[in-house]
């Protein structure tokens, strides 16, 4: 079944065909890979799917709710996280702090009015927010200011707290984009790890990444889907060797 | 046991506010201060610290908060003058007022960020301002102020001399203990995470929007609160409650203090209104000047105020100690 669909989507910048007619349904529990030379229009169908940018024509369906039209955090809360290009942290809280806000986003929605409870006096969500941080090995950073972090350690801080939430879709853009191989080699396994039926789709320049972690991939070049398929299958596909891996030498 | 620690972690400061602000009346003529001014660095402690809910958590700098503190306090007199002479209903009016000022003002400015917004609310400070000056003159009195207010009463009691400053100074305690448990909840770290990263907050299923305008109002209410004791504590209200002097004031001592630290701007509040009725008198015509030199070297020393120059005493003297 089909956790998202896109169903043509078009949108244009000027003149600039940013994404044309795209069609792609991503499939529950799967990790799906978009791939494409620069400019194909990746990050922007990203976009789309979070709500920071309205496509010209189309439908998007996430779980059989339509996603156009809603804001971004109602977009979150439905289930949809993101990773972004440069890890998008609270620089200026400690790592609890920075986790400790999906964790209150979960119980409370997008807007609440509890202006008197003590943070402190919820164990179970303070305790569930430091199991997150353990789990993504942070533990030692706890206290430490979000901003202080490596980069390895910022993004995994970031995954943390989109996992704090539970999102049943984690949307990924670039995720190992300027990391030192032997971090690369961690954030795949990280994400190889995270096995709980979370569906991901993972926008990469690195193939290594690509191949090591896709079901499936689609290949975007110039707004549209030129191929789609199983990795082996990509790496034969005559078109894609044109658009993209003959130039990425592969 | 463990609630105990809790309760004495939680409010140490508020307590030791408290305790300083109760004894004022004892310590504050030693230091050259006059019965008075202990009342007003109250009243500006309630004003500051709301403004450090929008200022020091959110990061949105407004230069137009001196409306609701002005709005009120005219609405405070024309209550106290026309209707009853009962601070209560008159406070509870005004409040009312500037709060429903405030949303309006916060729906439109929050939806620009930085230099925009702080425009934004300061052209809307300066248009009330300049009403108060036209159209609403037969209310405001215009030019020569609003007065010939009768003694404000809290029901049988005389709102004079030492009931005053016990009431501000109760209303100041509770007001920042309030501004303590907001930091402390999850509303205060959603606020805190609008001035780390917007973005990352919205991605994470926040809407950022509703928490601004909340902290504008709330910051508004405090204002407003500050507004309407004004006039209890001095029976005038004058257009310059309104002006964009009354609000950069309040920056200053907000910057000065210490932002977002809560007991830095009221730090900054007595610093301020100390110098400017005490120390000028020792300093004569240049006291502007030297302010101006003292506020100077704050921002470029010590970025955090006065309460990072703490920060690093403590520091220091903790270091020492574990040296030996």
């Amino acid at each position: 079944m089909a956790i998202l669909d896109i169903h043509q989507v078009s949108l244009s910048f000027g003149g600039l065909k940013a994404l044309q007619n795209v069609n792609l349904k991503i499939e529950k529990g799967t990790t799906h890979a978009l791939i494409g030379p620069n400019g194909a229009g990746k990050s922007t169908l990203l976009n789309v799917l979070t709500g920071m940018l309205k496509p010209d024509d189309g439908s998007v369906m996430f779980d059989g709710k339509p996603l156009l039209n809603v804001n971004s955090y109602d977009i979150n809360q439905l289930g949809i996280a993101k990773v972004f290009q440069t890890p998008a942290i609270f620089p200026e809280m400690t790592v609890l702090q920075n986790v400790t806000i999906p964790v209150f986003a979960a119980r409370d929605g997008s807007f609440n009015l509890n202006m008197f409870e003590g943070r402190s006096k919820q164990r179970p969500l303070i305790e569930f927010a430091e199991q997150q941080i353990c789990e993504l090995g942070l533990e030692k950073h706890m206290y430490s200011l979000a901003g202080s972090l490596s980069r390895g350690d910022k993004r995994r801080l970031e995954m943390a707290i989109c996992l704090a939430n539970k999102p049943r879709l984690l949307l990924l853009d670039e995720p190992t984009a300027g990391m030192a191989r032997h971090e690369t080699e961690k954030t795949i396994e990280l994400l190889k790890s995270m096995q709980d039926g979370i569906t991901k789709v993972i926008v990469e320049h690195d193939m290594n990444v690509v191949f090591s972690l896709a079901e499936k991939i689609s290949v975007l070049a110039q707004g549209e889907i030129i191929a789609e398929g199983s990795p082996d299958e990509i790496k034969g596909h005559p078109k894609v060797i044109e658009a993209y891996l003959g130039e990425a030498q592969v | 046991m463990i609630t105990q620690n809790n309760f004495w972690q939680h409010n140490r400061t508020v307590l030791m506010f408290a305790l300083v602000a109760l004894t004022m009346p004892l310590w504050f003529p030693l230091i050259g201060g006059y019965s008075g001014l202990d009342t007003k660095i109250m009243i500006f402690c309630i004003f500051v610290v709301g403004f450090d809910i929008l200022l020091g958590f959110t990061g949105y700098l407004s230069f137009g908060h001196a409306a609701f503190f002005g709005i009120s306090a005219y609405v405070t007199g024309i209550m106290l003058k026309n209707f009853s002479d009962n601070i209560i209903p008159a406070i509870l009016v005004a409040v009312l007022a500037a709060t429903v000022v405030a949303v309006i003002i916060g729906l439109l400015t929050l939806k620009r960020t930085g230099i925009y917004f702080s425009i934004l609310t300061l052209a809307f400070a300066e248009m009330f301002d300049s009403m108060a000056m036209s159209m609403l003159q037969k209310w405001t009195g215009g030019e020569n102020g609003l007065t010939g207010m009768p003694t404000p009463m809290l029901f049988d009691l005389k709102m004079q001399g030492d009931t005053v400053f016990y009431f501000v100074t109760l209303m100041a305690i509770f007001l920042f203990y309030m501004a303590k448990r907001i930091e402390r909840s999850p509303v205060g770290l959603m606020m805190k995470a609008i001035k780390c990263n917007q973005t990352r907050l919205e991605f994470t299923g926040i809407n950022a929007r509703k928490y601004k305008l909340l902290a504008f109002v709330i910051s508004a209410i405090y204002a407003a609160i500050a507004g309407a004791l004004m006039v209890v504590y001095e029976p005038f209200v004058g257009h310059e409650f309104l002006g964009w002097h009354q609000s950069g004031e309040i920056v200053i001592m907000s910057v000065i203090g210490g932002v977002g630290t809560l007991v830095g701007p009221m730090l900054g509040a007595g610093f301020m209104l100390y110098f400017e009725n005490v120390l000028s008198v020792n300093l004569g015509e240049q006291w502007l000047l030297v302010l101006g030199a003292i506020f100077m070297a704050v921002v470029v020393f010590m970025p955090g105020g006065f309460m990072e120059g703490i920060a690093r005493l403590k520091k220091r003297y903790f270091t020492t100690v574990d040296g030996e």
